[in-house]
């Protein structure tokens, strides 16, 4: 009797009368032998203390009855992802993933072969008796053809396909290292079924890799048979389906080792971005010439003109002052070349709505964007759009400031024409005077921080965006 | 010297064998035989065991499917004459009682703001709060958070797991929550709806994890634009059974990396998976973010599942077989609901004098906070109340305020379900004259925007009433 079992099932009726020594199962059931070769096994490899089993739903969801390892009860055919969730809490603890074939090879299909696939170290048994047996003998994926069940009465057919052979299709995947399909009818199957469970939770406990073992099981009740026709049925009926034998043996040298996660405050501060360098500041108040408490502008164009990058320089040079700041993109379903638009809003002490539908400036780097949001611009505004590519501006509400910058045609002329949007800013700055061209500049080489060979070249883009601007007013 | 050895031979208490017979065909020697007499303390026919033959060759004891069935016999020992609990139920468990190991708070040095969108700052949270271990699966527009996780935890040694699907995602939490470390996920509308079978299991079974919901346009595949379209969802509908979260709502990126510090330390003081309600516009917002002046390492709970030998008594499990036993969980989890009363947050704008009162949480409050500004300056006293856990709803903080308010109007990217939990909160405190409830509404990934709140107020309220009447018509 392996002492891996605890002494009274406690958790089996509260241990009232027999329960306390006795399994849930039906007389002759599969699952007590793959239990006692499971609790054997982790006995005999001492590691009781490391092991996290995982019970399934399904007739083995009181697994935890009987086990004295950590106990985890799963939904459904979760039983893999829950696994996979301890082993990476703790990469030391040998977790079983035990389940059923509804659970394993209907419901959590997806969960088992993602889990093998990974192939983190676990350590799967899989219990096929080929019905379901706690909602009372309907069909099993793995249910045979023409085999008579609560849901298949007239024999499964055609309609319901063919058995799920498991232990081929999860040793086809090239992350488990250990796959064998065994039985249970008889004394050298049994001796083979226990030495498989073994080194399933060997290599795991090891660290080389993922296991599965597959388990040809009786279910002597939904079969409506004694045991011993039950061991009969499975060798002579389910054998010709379910070949036995060792699918995948390719235990590698233990290689799953993973460090301890990192709590070193200087580390996590280098990452997240957090730094105590102040950037300077260079505006004296905030550009009330535009408005008293809060600037919106709005940046379209086609997805790759920059127009976010845009945006956010400005969000960073308003917050770099001192002031609030935010920006909203937004994209087209597209990941590239769709319509791209931002919402900018600057504002001296927060921003109350970031959305902005009547801009004090619309930026546009093409001509839909200048005829969507040219018309939404306040009175007063001001619009700067592309004439490289936008050549009939149309007509704006009066006293609306309206400038027709090359912008492609600049950034081309300084040979990449991705820096655009940097004349675009350039040209807002000087149309505008929301913030000196210092602020704007800081900002820019702040976002160039990690590729410095770029500063150069977008000074100089900004700057021919101011002189276009200055050009255009003198 | 050598020893003459015997190899145990098997013994069999009959009320511990349900006579399957498995035995029977094991034996080569025919010693067992099914038994025709009924066992009275169990009903059952257990089999016979006749050792006259036996060679102890032990595959009796292999086949016996029953942990106290067939077993070795205890050498040396008068076994007819013991107690069979003395002799088979003194051995206890050797597992230890687990002990708390506590988090540590670590300090920061102090920093410049940083501009960030919402979802990163949720995700800088989340390492701060001590979260080393993230699931999740793609969708937009929660990517950013995932990704951020991606490229940050590897750094620390963490664990980023791109899941088969949300379904797996939730469970890949349930085992690490039950493992007792901080875990979290981003997904978005219809990735939330496939969590929420795991989250009622992570409720009935007390595991903690963090749920940030940046919730997009619905129903179905709806679109990838900002909706409040699962307040719902996250306040009355996560998962079967009887369920409730603490659900958080911010309204700035600020508030995404703030609330997500807050939901870590909720979802283990109650051990109870905590949601944030984000929306697709907050998520995507950059804004102004200041770093907290201390972050945590975590411990390890007493309760959880760690796999070690200190927490090898514990069990993660909502199953509670029996009805009483049942009632009396869910009586146990009514409690813990009730006690998370004291979480409730609010934020008050200009409520102090008010004749308008407006509500609104998430990125619809910002319209709605920019609404109270240019109602003020026009001379309507107008005030905000955003409440910042909508479960459990900050009534308490609501009710003087709406007991002052002439008109109440609720403001929402949705059909009303903020609505709902504002007219469920208020009908419960049992105060019948209050103004009547008003709203802006939009749908479909379309916010409410500043001047629709102000042309809603400016309209008088029985104009409204008329035009609510006023039947629609569908072009």
């Amino acid at each position: 009797m392996s002492s891996v079992f605890y002494d009274r099932f406690e958790r089996h009726s509260n241990a009232e009368g027999l329960k306390a020594h006795a399994t849930h199962y039906c007389p002759g059931c599969g699952h007590g032998l793959a239990h006692k070769y499971l609790a054997e096994a982790i006995e005999e490899l001492g590691i009781q203390d490391r092991v996290v089993a995982v019970s399934p739903v399904g007739c083995s969801v009181f697994l935890y009855y009987y086990f004295d390892v950590g106990n985890t009860q799963a939904a459904h055919g979760r039983a893999p992802a829950v696994a996979l969730g301890h082993k990476m809490a703790n990469p030391d603890s040998v977790v079983v993933s035990y389940q059923g074939d509804g659970d394993l090879a209907s419901i959590g299909l997806a969960e088992i072969v993602s889990a093998a696939q990974m192939g983190i170290p676990l350590t799967v048994i899989f219990v096929n008796n080929a019905i379901y047996g706690m909602t009372g003998g309907q069909m099993a994926p793995t249910s045979l053809m023409g085999q008579k069940t609560a849901t298949s009465p007239h024999g499964r057919a055609v309609m319901a396909g063919q058995p799920m052979k498991m232990a081929e299709l999860i040793s086809g995947l090239d992350g488990p290292v250990y796959v064998e399909r065994v039985a249970l009818f008889d004394a050298k199957n049994r001796n083979r079924a226990k030495k498989a469970i073994k080194k399933a939770l060997q290599i795991q406990a090891e660290g080389r890799g993922l296991a599965f073992v597959e388990v040809l099981a009786e279910c002597p009740t939904h079969l409506k048979m004694n045991p011993e026709e039950a061991e009969a049925w499975v060798r002579e009926k389910m054998l010709p389906v379910f070949p036995l034998g060792v699918k995948k043996d390719s235990v590698p040298e233990p290689w799953f080792k993973p460090q301890a996660p990192s709590f070193d405050p200087e580390k996590v501060m280098q990452l997240v971005g957090g730094s105590s360098d102040h950037t300077e500041r260079h505006c004296t108040t905030f550009p009330t010439h535009l408005d008293l408490h809060d600037v919106s502008l709005k940046l379209a164009g086609s997805g790759g003109d920059g127009a976010q990058t845009a945006a956010m320089l400005i969000a960073h040079a308003g917050i770099n002052e001192g002031f609030d700041a935010t920006h909203i993109p937004s994209y087209g379903p597209e990941s590239r070349g769709g319509t791209s638009y931002a919402d900018v809003h600057v504002a001296k002490e927060e921003v109350h709505n970031p959305a902005a539908p009547k801009p004090h400036i619309v930026i546009a780097f093409n001509s839909p964007s200048l005829v969507k949001f040219g018309p939404t611009v306040r009175p007063g505004g001001t619009i700067l759009y592309d004439s490289s590519v936008v050549k009939n501006p149309g007509k704006f509400l009066e006293g609306v400031k309206v400038y027709g910058v090359p912008m492609t045609e600049i950034a081309v002329d300084l040979g990449k024409a991705m820096v655009k949007n940097i004349v675009a800013l350039g040209a807002l700055q000087a149309a505008t005077g929301l913030f000196p061209k210092e602020t704007f500049l800081a900002a820019i080489r702040k976002a160039l921080k990690e590729k410095c060979a770029m500063i150069p070249l977008n000074e100089q883009a900004f700057a021919w965006g101011v002189k276009a601007v200055e050009t255009l007013s003198s | 010297m050598t020893e003459l050895r015997e190899r145990p031979k098997p013994f069999l208490l009959p009320e511990f064998c349900k006579g399957c017979g498995r035995c029977i065909s094991a034996c080569a020697k025919h010693c067992i035989e099914y038994g025709k007499e009924i066992n009275p303390q169990t009903g059952l026919v257990p089999v016979v065991v006749d050792l006259d033959q036996c060679n102890a060759c032990g595959l009796c004891i292999t086949a016996c499917p029953e942990p106290y069935g067939l077993r070795e016999s205890p050498v040396a020992h008068d076994f007819e004459l013991e107690d069979p609990e003395k002799l088979y139920g003194t051995r206890h468990s050797t597992a230890p009682e687990p002990v708390d190991i506590p988090p540590e708070i670590i300090p920061l040095p102090p920093s410049e703001p940083l501009v960030i969108k919402g979802n990163y700052a949720s995700a800088i949270g989340a390492i701060l709060a001590g979260c080393r271990h993230f699931y999740g699966y793609p969708i937009t527009p929660s990517t950013e958070g995932a990704e951020l996780m991606a490229k940050l935890l590897p750094l620390l040694d963490g664990v980023f797991v791109q899941a088969v699907s949300e379904v797996a995602t939730v469970n890949h939490l349930y085992g690490t929550g039950g493992a007792g470390l901080p875990c979290m996920t981003f997904t978005s509308s219809p990735g939330f709806s496939l969590m929420l079978e795991g989250i009622s299991y992570m409720i009935g079974a007390e595991v903690p994890g963090v749920f940030v919901n940046v919730m997009r346009g619905g129903p179905g595949l709806g679109n990838i634009a900002p909706e409040q379209s699962d307040i719902k969802l996250g306040v009355r509908g996560l998962g079967h059974g009887n369920t409730h979260a603490i659900v958080l709502v911010p309204s700035t990126p600020q508030e995404m990396l703030d609330l997500t510090i807050l939901a870590f330390d909720l979802t283990f003081k109650y051990r109870n998976p905590v949601v944030i309600l984000s929306d697709g516009y907050l998520g995507q917002m950059t804004g102004k973010v200041t770093l907290p002046r201390t972050m945590r390492k975590p411990g390890i709970p007493k309760w959880a599942v760690y796999g070690d030998r200190n927490h090898r008594k514990n069990l993660i499990s909502s199953i509670y077989l029996s009805e009483t036993d049942l009632e009396k969980h869910n009586e146990y989890l009514n409690g813990k609901y009730a006690s998370m009363a004291v979480e409730t947050r609010a934020e008050s704008h200009l409520c102090a004098d008010l004749d308008v009162l407006l509500i609104a949480c998430n990125t619809p409050a910002r319209a709605a906070k920019g609404a109270v500004e240019e109602l003020r300056n026009r001379g309507v006293k107008a005030g905000l109340f955003r409440p910042i856990t909508l479960w459990p709803f900050p009534v308490g903080q609501l009710l003087p305020i709406a007991k002052r308010a002439k008109r109440i109007v609720v403001v929402e990217a949705s059909a009303g379900q903020l609505e709902d939990e504002v007219r469920i909160a208020l009908s419960r405190t049992e105060v019948r004259d209050l103004a009547p409830i008003e709203h802006v509404r939009r749908m479909g990934g379309v916010l409410p925007q500043q001047d629709d709140i102000v042309g809603k107020v400016k309209r008088p309220y029985a104009a409204n009433k008329a035009a609510a009447r006023r039947p629609e018509v569908h072009a």
